[in-house]
């Protein structure tokens, strides 16, 4: 492997590879704005410029690959000068609204003005602003704090394949903003959010939300789509605030559809099943479950399964079928029209897929059939972890039914008894996505209300000395 | 090894040591600067530094306070609760401003972190309650001791 010096500490590197990602290896942190590594490469705003010996002029490390034995110097004098020059010419026309902005404490602009910039500042001029136009009902636009990083046109016109994002006017006056100031079209726009180095583009739907820096961080899955992109909850006290994408480069590579990144808020639903109810009205943990079993006692039973539920819940429900429902079949539900794994097939050409659930794939593998329909049966079990389709399903299955899992006001239609449960964001389990790949989801927040895990509502249901379980589960609460 | 010294005998007796007490009290007692006031009547005067009562400063009307959320962050007591909303004047501001004094233990960090000179101590000190009190928004924006 071909070696290159990157402040005195000799790195190997792969023939192709850029400074920036070369010296990331070993912990050297290059500063840069427009550089992103799923995007292409423009180096056009200069903080990334490095010193690189027998070459006259000081360097962008983001177009440079490395060399075999190149010696690259990141904080010499003369870059040093560089770096906080360019700060100092990056925040001529930056607001100092750090205290309105969202994006304090996660911004790069920020930190790297701590770390890179001068606390002095000689401009003494009024500075450029800007009139914003509404962008739609993800982004928040505020074009005062732009750096012009252009990131936000090359990911519209490379990643979400859509050219909205362009840069009108030149010079001093060059303003970002979509052509013609129409809202953004594409489904992938809070991607806009997380590649801004500052805080221009930010969610409406976070706004003043809370500061990043009280947020909690749990690594899970998206449970939106059978793609399984890989994401973190941003969540305190019990509340999950957003999510972001997290690097994957086999699934979702950086980014995330919008769906997906305002899934949680199902979850989070006020008119939520939170209570055991039976018909309709509030009932204790031993009473709902009473009644569940004699809604299925003895009948010949559907067990409708929703894809949205973990490989380790689904298999629980299989053994609970075979032990206490014994005239039982167990089928999987999710999306409407999407049957089995063989009807999956991508929705777009980026990351969506047609099976709205993300374990179908999953639920195959344990070798269960897709249905939609109870005719030539008693009565059903649907299990559900809120995303799969329980609406359509309902209309067709006219028997009397249990929930279990994850229901709403709209979805609560049909059913004799509901037993709250959990959702992604409240369990840990493994998924199975499109490819195979199997991923973990982890809990990041705890059930609401008296809901409980799927595993437990399971083990109270097939007990015969039920309402003793719910206590001790209730004590223990 | 302890070696017992045999005291001088007036010494040993206390007395010069109690005739002298005597005087130096006798002397305070009339002569001397007094060290307390009679507080209702009279105040004594306290620095500007002093830290007290809170309050949240206002420009024309309009609260400094632009909901950055430094304070609850620096705060050791976290007994600072902001709820931030937008209004058309204003980007941002806070809707809710809660300081519960009771946990408060007045260390003066929030004026310290507040970039906005929003958050202030003023010298008030009087502030008992007969309930728990939680200072909300309209109740710090009176100016109370203002400086």
């Amino acid at each position: 492997m071909p070696k290159c010096t990157i402040d005195g500490r000799e790195v190997e590197f792969k023939a192709g590879e850029n400074l920036i990602e070369v010296a990331r290896k070993v912990g050297i942190e290059i500063p840069y704005f427009c550089y992103h590594p799923g995007l292409s490469i423009v180096a056009q705003c200069r903080m990334c410029a490095v010193e690189i010996e027998k070459m006259p002029k000081l360097q962008t490390a983001c177009s440079t690959p490395a060399g075999d034995g190149m010696v690259v110097k990141t904080r010499s004098e003369r870059a040093k000068q560089n770096q906080k020059a360019i700060m100092e010419f990056l925040l001529i026309n930056h607001p100092l609204d750090c205290p309105v902005c969202d994006k304090a404490g996660e911004c790069d602009l920020q930190d790297f003005s701590y770390k890179y910039g001068d606390s002095y500042m000689r401009y003494m001029e009024e500075r450029r602003t800007y009139v914003d136009l509404d962008m739609g009902p993800v982004i928040k636009k505020n074009m005062n704090r732009c750096i012009h990083c252009t990131r936000c046109i090359r990911f519209g016109t490379e990643v979400a394949g859509i050219h909205e994002m362009v840069a009108v006017k030149r010079g001093n006056n060059t303003e970002i903003t979509t052509i013609d100031g129409r809202p953004l079209e594409t489904d992938y726009a809070g991607n806009y959010a997380d590649i801004c180095p500052t805080g221009s583009l930010t969610l409406k739907d976070f706004r003043f939300k809370k500061r990043s820096w009280f947020l909690k961080k749990t690594a899970t899955i998206c449970e939106g789509c059978s793609r399984g992109c890989n994401m973190e909850l941003q969540h305190e006290a019990n509340m999950v605030y957003r999510s972001i994408p997290r690097t994957n480069m086999d699934v979702n590579q950086y980014w995330m559809c919008d769906e997906g990144r305002f899934n949680y808020r199902h979850l989070q639903d006020p008119s939520r099943v939170t209570k055991p109810t039976k018909s309709g009205s509030f009932v204790d943990w031993s009473a709902a479950l009473s009644e569940a079993r004699a809604v299925t006692q003895g009948k010949k039973t559907a067990v409708f399964v929703g894809t949205d539920l973990t490989q380790e819940e689904i298999s629980m429900v299989i053994q609970f079928a075979q032990k206490s429902l014994p005239n039982s079949t167990v089928v999987h539900f999710g999306t409407p029209g999407v049957n089995s794994a063989a009807d999956d097939a991508a929705l777009d050409k980026i990351l969506k897929r047609k099976s709205k659930t993300a374990n179908l794939h999953g639920a195959e593998k344990l070798g269960l059939k897709g249905s939609n329909t109870a005719t030539g049966y008693q009565a059903a079990v649907v299990f559900s972890g809120g995303r799969s389709n329980v609406a359509a399903l309902m209309k067709d299955v006219k028997v009397p039914a249990v929930g279990v899992g994850v229901f709403t006001d709209e979805t609560k239609g049909g059913f004799s008894v509901i037993l709250p449960g959990a959702g992604f964001s409240e369990k840990d389990g493994t998924i199975v996505n499109f490819n195979g790949v199997e991923q973990k989801l982890k809990r990041a927040v705890l059930p609401p209300g008296q809901s409980k895990a799927t595993s437990e509502i399971l083990m109270m249901w097939s007990n015969q000395s039920g309402a003793q379980a719910s206590a001790t589960a209730g004590a223990r609460v | 090894m302890l070696v017992k010294r045999k005291a001088p005998l007036l010494s040993g007796i206390y007395v010069t040591d109690i005739i002298s007490g005597m005087a130096k009290t006798i002397y305070q007692f009339f002569f001397g600067r007094r060290v307390t006031v009679q507080y209702p009547e009279e105040r004594r005067q306290y620095s500007d530094r002093f830290r007290g009562m809170h309050y949240i400063k206002a420009t024309n009307g309009v609260e400094n306070c632009t909901a950055c959320m430094l304070c609850p962050t620096v705060c050791p007591a976290e007994c600072i609760h902001i709820e931030a909303g937008e209004r058309p004047d204003k980007e941002k501001y806070p809707i809710k401003f809660e300081i519960d004094v009771l946990r408060c233990c007045f260390c003066g960090m929030c004026e310290e972190a507040c970039p906005k000179d929003a958050i202030k101590l003023s010298t008030i000190y009087e502030m008992s309650t007969e309930a728990r009190k939680v200072y909300d928004k309209d109740y710090l924006l009176e100016q109370r001791g203002h400086k």
